[in-house]
């Protein structure tokens, strides 16, 4: 039968184990969405940068003669550097830490 | 978005200044009294006080607000050392963190009533994108003179020709993400709470939203600083 005195040490260390616990997932979310929270926007915007420079070399440079073509090389182009800042954001310092931490 | 009320906004209308009723005002009185700007001006301001206010007498043995600072400052430096490398660090570290407080302070001031963050404007995040990607090609170039080409190269001279108009997007590419991620990302936070304010804001209804935008604007901040600490250490550092 639990005594006051007994469940009251109980109920606070109860509550250090979960504050601990809350802190460490807290701070490692933070840390992961501050690492990786920017992969699809970067993927995005470098694909978008690179239809948008096709369509004005279309459209603006060559005033419409080559119409079709170089939307369809800049998007080509944009999706290749898409593709290439996720190898870097996998390339940065804080995911190389990462990963020495997790193997030891 | 119009924001309900912003004091600065009243403040500087009942003394007579111009407000620019929509987004961008037409003379420089105007341009001058819209809302970012008076707000970034007032976020200056918060942090030069409180600056003063706590490190006025720096002590050996330090008290709550040194003690906060110092906490903040040596973190922040060590973040910076080991990913640019001592000496990187040394000379940009007063930009990058004042860049981090601004950021924070500028994203969590949007969450009080009668307040806006002037990062929720893109022209505040394009100014500040903009010094960063400047300042990052100025060190690639400081570092290997005319050799920071090689850094747009690629790693096998066969694949010069595919490789350099990959890197010249993806670096366009930064400044574009850079800049739209922390006004998408703020704007969002206040739209919302703004639109929650009027629908149901006598029911608490904002409350689970700010507690996100806590969290947004902390992890917007850090994601700035992390990038721009990134940005600068692969700059510097020889090419793969």
């Amino acid at each position: 039968m639990l005594t006051n005195c007994s469940f009251t040490t109980e109920f606070s260390e109860f509550w250090e184990v979960v504050i601990k616990m809350a802190k460490k997932v807290s701070t490692e979310v933070v840390e992961l969405l501050g690492n990786y929270g920017h992969i699809g926007f970067t993927f995005v915007a470098a694909i978008f940068i690179g239809l948008g420079g096709g369509i004005y070399l279309d459209e603006h440079f060559f005033d419409g003669s080559t119409s079709p073509w170089f939307t369809f090389i800049g998007l080509a182009f944009g999706i290749l550097a898409g593709f290439k800042s996720l190898f870097d954001i996998l390339r940065t310092p804080a995911a190389k830490t990462k990963d020495k931490d997790a193997t030891g | 978005m119009e924001h309900p009320i912003l004091f600065i906004s009243l403040i500087l209308e009942k003394l007579g200044l111009p407000i620019p009723h929509g987004l961008i005002g037409e003379t420089f009185l105007e341009k001058m009294c819209q809302p970012y700007m008076t707000y970034t001006w007032f976020v200056m301001i918060f942090l030069v006080v409180v600056g003063k206010l706590t490190l006025s007498n720096i002590e050996m043995i330090p008290g709550k607000g040194q003690n906060f600072w110092e906490m903040l400052i040596g973190g922040m430096y060590d973040f910076f050392e080991e990913n640019m490398g001592r000496e990187l660090a040394e000379k940009l570290f007063p930009m990058i963190a004042t860049f981090g407080l601004y950021i924070a302070v500028a994203n969590l001031i949007g969450l009080i009533p009668g307040f806006m963050s002037p990062t929720a404007s893109i022209n505040t995040t394009v100014a500040l994108t903009i010094i960063v990607w400047v300042t990052h090609h100025i060190i690639g170039i400081r570092a290997h003179g005319l050799g920071y080409i090689k850094h747009f190269l690629g790693p096998i001279p066969v694949l010069i020709p595919l490789m350099l108009f990959i890197e010249i997007i993806s670096n366009i590419a930064r400044l574009a993400s850079l800049s739209i991620r922390l006004f998408g990302n703020i704007m969002a936070k206040e739209t919302l709470l703004t639109i929650l304010f009027i629908l149901a804001g006598a029911y608490f209804a904002p409350l689970p939203i700010m507690v996100l935008g806590v969290l947004v604007s902390l992890v917007q901040a850090m994601v700035f600083v992390l990038l721009t600490v990134v940005y600068f250490g692969q700059a510097n550092e020889h090419a793969h």
